[in-house]
């Protein structure tokens, strides 16, 4: 779609009003010559011709005329302002949504920094198109072709030579527009790496600190910004060439007419009358020309920032659900197979071959080394990434037949990495769920153990966690995480490493709890230590991407393999212990 | 400490100061010669083009009707070359404003960044990130023009108004005052709008800046949202928060809009005015002839133009200033924790390390460490362990001087440590953080921010030693893999790892493992354990950790609770003494 086809979709309710406010543009053009006009009548008449009667008509007639035209200027600009503003909030809500649905292979690729600075400064530069530029185009067009009519009326010849000097202007401007646009595009790529770079640095702040890299930081800082400044003052540079050559190309019709009009004067082709005409007049023809510079500049900045804005409008995420899938409102039971299951990244295995069945209400537990591709297992079932090869099926549907809503809505994880609001607890547990009450967030977060430490905060549950959570200690992280998984009531809850930062008593209370209230719930546990697995109905152990052992503790533990080296290794110190 | 979310506007600690606008044009003085050498050519442009009209009123007046063609053509190359000064001029006037706008923008953007650097972790943990980012880029990115070149026209216009009043004056001094009378009415009426239009764009920027936070947080929980199906909901808040920006944006421009319609309609009723009051003289044949009010017309446009121009420019200003107090406000912000006067660097530390009864709160009246006091030897391992959020984390943060204690001491060496500058102590204690964070880069880049000017092979070796390397070289990439932020593509365990050899890499005398390898299987954890041994031998060691079989090795356990330590020995010592400790060892496999 070519940007400005994509602009106008935008653009297209709001046309009248724009038309409106266009037309109050051109009156007010007109307008602003009544004072000079009645200005001159009052010279000409009232002081030098001495007739004071009219001065009292005119004076009032200048009034009316300034006020009128203030008054529409106001509401013209007003219109603008508004329709501008309306516009860019429509886009940004749309670009908003297709974003929220992009899959993770778009956000691994695009930096935050990057996507920002679309919403934001790109979106301004569309907003400063739509307020002024647009109807500079349409005032300087206007003015333009007025003069264009009356001075052809008047002089047809001396016109058309004044006028042989406009591709003269139009060559240089698409000179121009043609340089400036990729320059434009240039500073917006680095503004995007300068934005990036700050983004990094403020949401790193503690490894910065933590490294003493200030100064490392500094440097990286500045590489970004010196580049940016490069980047504008180049783009610039191109406006510094240009600009004042296409003044100078419109003043020199100021210049024709002095020279040829006065020399059809001196030939007698040409009154004197019309003279003093065409000279007052071709500041008419003039002004649109030197105004030529600054919008195509605006125009090719506006553009270099829609293009940017529109392709991640038009970016079609791969993962998409089925529209057609009918049971979408209805609860999943619970039922998760996954036969002959590979995943890569860009290449790179991260699960091979997997297959298992879980059964509704059944604990699956995953175990495995770092990397193993345990929470891949999770990744595929939420579908965040889709299978390579093999089949993921939810209660028997495959998970590319079902809507995104479907598949996720009865299912529940609580992260490796958490990730939490700028909001209060209680906002941060409910977030799943933004309609529950006071009770249903305090039960949740009782389940998860996490009552207890909320309660002892000064604020409660009112207390505001900064982005990530920053100011609570890992388990406390993990456990209003928990919390707001449990507060989904979920057919299936997977625990994507829960309670590896909590201490062994807050394991113990969560895990008694979840088994009790666990009824119909399908649920998965991944996690590294023993004593989190060790009572699931199936234990998968993974290695390198693939499922190596599967079965109860106890059958594992028989087999004698991988699961017992570990389980030796973590209880190793436990026999010790008793014998002493 | 007040924590502020993104819909919530923050407030404003320092009111405007007409300092800032002082403070802004110091960024000038490195072109202060160019300023001024502009400056210069601009007020010979404006001299320049008035002499245009009288060119071509002199062909109009003299040379047509004397049919004298030669004078035409010369008045037109006359004409000619002043356009051609113009353009010369012109172009010279946009470079040295292109050149000192952009250095001052980025020179200003520098300093705000450079202070962020210096500001505590409260200034961080306080406010959403996505609004400490939009001072940076997008504030200060609306401060470059009107330093610059809207500097530069301001003070070529108040020197035309200054100049055509003084002609005004001398034409006549009653008409003058009538136009004065005008400027002090629009004056007034402006400066009396001030503290409304300020308070509209502070407004406004206060939603900008919520929208941004928005957006940051969005992005950064993109994988919490998906999951939790909030798409709708989020949706709704996004649509809403830029209804707020809309809606404030219109009320601010509501005052803009109108000011410059005003100050016309103003300049429109003195001109009225004068020649009402000009034509009455007139008539009744006072002091004012013909001649001198057409003369006095001739500037009243003269003497309007710059003035509603300098108008704008105070517009632009005001809803800068909203920006600009934002900007000052980080810069103004108190480094609570900096080196003080006569800090020494440390060199290399021995590493004994003293808390001597401290005290700390991060919220006054939340104790968090009370009176605590403890030793350990140069060479030692320390392991704490205690309950969530019984101040563990907290005496890390103190160790490295990130916050500042309220009472007691703290040694290193048995030197109180606000001896020391703050990077030299900080070398010398190294910490694995309990987030560990990936910039976006290589996995080389991301090891070597430990050690900037480590080899490849030093890289390596770290990575082998915390047991990183195998998995690294499974990346398609190896060590060459782009990894970022949000990295789906590591695990929690393999960012931990990369952190991890980003900190053995730094070679900290005194090194702090914070629940470090909470997300690692036990089998790395084992291998990892050896290269901890190993990289501890000489070093002091604190470990954070859960799982006690990690800590066990410690050559100490210190248990704490409410900010105090409620026991302290070996393990075997702490076993036998069946207190806390016991309970909690016990619990790990108790069934």
């Amino acid at each position: 779609m070519k940007t400005s086809k994509w602009m106008f979709k935008y653009i297209k309710p709001y046309v009248p009003g724009m038309v409106f406010a266009f037309l109050l543009t051109i009156t007010n053009t007109v307008l602003s010559n009544v004072r000079p006009l009645i200005q001159g009548m009052i010279v000409d008449e009232v002081f030098e011709g001495r007739n004071i009667s009219l001065l009292g008509t005119l004076v009032a007639a200048m009034l009316i005329a300034i006020l009128l035209k203030d008054v529409f200027r106001i509401i013209d600009h007003y219109i603008l302002e508004g329709t501008s503003q309306k516009i860019i909030k429509n886009m940004r809500v749309e670009l908003y949504t297709s974003l929220q649905k992009q899959d993770f292979s778009f956000f691994d690729s695009n930096r935050t920094g990057d996507i920002m600075n679309r919403l934001t400064g790109d979106i301004d530069s569309i907003r400063h198109f739509i307020a002024w530029v647009m109807n500079g185009m349409i005032e300087n067009l206007f003015l333009f072709v007025t003069a264009l009519c009356i001075l052809g009326s008047i002089n047809p010849t001396l016109t058309l030579i004044l006028v042989a000097l406009t591709p003269v202007i139009g060559t240089a401007g698409f000179f121009f527009s043609r340089k400036v646009g990729p320059a434009f595009r240039n500073a917006r790529a680095c503004l995007s790496q300068l934005n990036t770079v700050a983004q990094e640095n403020i949401s790193g702040n503690r490894v910065v600190k933590a490294m003493v890299r200030e100064g490392f930081e500094l440097e990286k800082f500045d590489k970004a910004n010196n580049a940016y400044k490069d980047a504008n003052i180049a783009s610039n540079r191109i406006a510094q060439k240009y600009m004042p050559l296409l003044n100078f190309l419109a003043n020199t019709l100021n210049v024709l007419v002095l020279v040829v009009g006065g020399w059809m004067v001196i030939s007698e082709k040409m009154t004197i009358g019309d003279y003093v005409t065409f000279n007052s007049m071709s500041w008419a023809l003039n002004a649109p020309m030197r105004s030529l510079g600054w919008l195509i500049n605006d125009t090719s900045n506006m553009l270099a920032s829609a293009e940017k804005v529109k392709e991640f409008y038009l970016a079609e995420p791969a993962i998409y659900g089925n529209k057609a899938d009918k049971e979408r409102n209805k609860r999943l039971e619970g039922n998760v197979t996954f036969k002959n299951v590979s995943f890569s990244y860009d290449g790179a295995p991260a699960i091979k071959n997997v297959s298992f069945e879980a059964k509704r209400g059944q604990t699956i537990a995953i175990i495995g080394e770092t990397g193993s591709g345990k929470s891949t297992v999770a990744n595929l079932m939420f579908r965040f990434y889709d299978a390579t090869e093999g089949e993921v099926l939810l209660d028997g549907m495959n998970v590319k037949d079902m809507s995104l809503k479907h598949v996720r809505k009865s299912m529940a994880m609580a992260m490796q990495d958490i990730f939490l609001f700028s909001d209060t607890i209680e906002g941060n547990i409910a977030y799943g769920n933004p309609e529950a009450s006071f009770e249903e967030v305090k039960e949740a977060a009782i389940k998860a153990d996490a009552h207890g430490f909320i309660e002892r905060m000064p604020e409660g549950y009112d207390t505001i966690v900064g982005e990530r959570g920053v100011g609570l200690s890992g388990g406390q992280k993990q456990r209003i995480s928990l919390a707001r998984a449990l507060l989904k009531k979920p057919s299936i809850l997977i625990l994507d490493d829960t309670t590896s930062a909590v201490d062994m008593e807050t394991e113990k209370y969560i895990q008694e709890m979840l088994a009790r209230e666990g009824g119909n719930r399908t649920m998965f546990i991944i996690a590294h230590r023993i004593s989190s697995v060790k009572n699931a109905d199936l234990i998968l152990v993974m290695e390198k991407g693939s499922i190596i052992e599967r079965g109860t503790h106890e059958e594992l533990v028989a087999l004698g393999g991988k699961y017992k080296e570990v389980c030796d290794t973590q209880m190793g110190s436990f026999n010790v212990k008793e014998g002493e | 400490m007040a924590r502020n979310k993104f819909d919530v506007d923050e407030k404003l600690e320092s009111q405007f100061k007409f300092e800032y606008i002082v403070r802004l044009a110091k960024y000038l003085l490195p072109v202060k010669n160019l300023m001024f050498l502009t400056l210069g050519l601009v007020v010979l442009t404006s001299i320049l083009n008035m002499l245009s009209p009288m060119i071509t009123r002199h062909a109009m007046d003299v040379s047509l009707p004397d049919k004298d063609f030669k004078t035409v053509v010369l008045l037109g190359l006359g004409l000619l070359s002043i356009y051609v000064f113009n353009a010369v001029i012109e172009r010279f006037r946009l470079k040295a404003m292109n050149i000192a706008g952009q250095s001052l923008v980025a020179d200003l953007r520098r300093d705000v960044f450079m202070k962020l650097q210096q500001l505590p972790f409260d200034f961080f943990d306080s406010r959403p990130h996505g609004k400490i980012l939009v001072r940076v880029i997008n504030y200060v990115n609306s401060i470059s023009n009107l330093m610059t070149g809207g500097l530069i026209n301001l003070i070529t216009d108040t020197f035309t108004v200054i100049v055509t009043f003084v002609m005004m004056l001398v034409l006549s001094v009653k008409l003058s005052l009538i136009m004065l009378c005008g400027v002090v009415i629009f004056s007034a009426v402006i400066f009396m709008m001030k503290n409304k239009q300020r308070r509209v764009w502070q407004n406004y920027s206060a939603k900008q800046s919520n929208l941004n936070a928005y957006i940051h947080e969005s992005i950064s929980g993109i994988k919490v949202t998906q999951s939790f199906n909030r798409e709708t909901k989020n949706r709704e808040i996004f649509e809403t928060q830029c209804e707020n920006v809309r809606t404030s944006f219109m009320k601010a421009k509501i005052i803009d809009i109108c000011n410059w319609p005003m100050v016309e309609t103003i300049s429109t009723l003195t001109t009225c005015m004068v020649f009402l009051v000009g034509g009455s003289e007139l008539v009744s044949g006072g002091s004012i002839t013909a001649g001198t009010l057409i003369a006095f017309v001739g500037y009243v446009s003269l003497f309007w133009t710059p003035i509603l121009n300098i108008c704008n420019y105070y517009n632009q200003l005001v809803n800068t200033a909203a920006y600009l107090e934002r900007i000052y406000e980080v810069l103004d912000t108190p480094v609570l924790v900096k080196n003080l006067p006569g800090a020494v660097d440390m060199g290399e530390a021995k590493g004994d390390v003293e808390f001597k009864n401290v005290d700390f709160s991060y919220e006054e009246g939340v104790k968090i460490l009370d009176d605590m006091s403890f030793k350990v030897k140069r060479g030692e391992t320390i392991a704490i362990v205690g309950p969530t959020g019984a101040g563990k984390t907290t005496i890390i943060n103190l160790l490295t001087r990130f916050y500042d204690i309220q009472k007691g001491e703290i040694l290193i060496d048995g030197e109180n440590i606000t001896k020391f500058t703050l990077s030299s102590l900080r070398e010398n204690v190294g910490v694995m953080l309990q987030d560990t964070f990936i910039f976006s880069g290589t996995v080389y880049d991301n090891i070597r921010y430990g050690k900037l000017d480590a080899t490849d092979e030093e890289i390596k070796k770290a990575a082998s030693v915390v047991c990183a390397d195998e998995f690294i070289m499974e990346l398609e990439k190896g060590y060459e893999t782009e990894v970022n932020e949000r990295g789906s593509r590591l695990s929690t365990g393999q960012r931990q790892l990369i952190s991890f050899a980003r900190v053995l890499l730094s070679d900290p005398k005194i090194l702090i493992l914070d629940e470090a390898t909470s997300s690692i299987d036990t089998k790395t954890e084992k291998a990892l354990q050896e290269g901890i041994n190993r990289l501890l031998e000489g070093r002091t060691g604190f470990v954070i950790a859960h799982r006690l079989s990690t800590i066990r090795n410690a050559d100490r356990i210190m248990y704490i609770d409410k900010g105090t330590i409620k026991e302290c020995g070996t393990h075997d010592e702490l076993m036998e003494k069946k207190g806390y400790y016991y309970k909690l060892y016990t619990s790990q496999y108790a069934e």
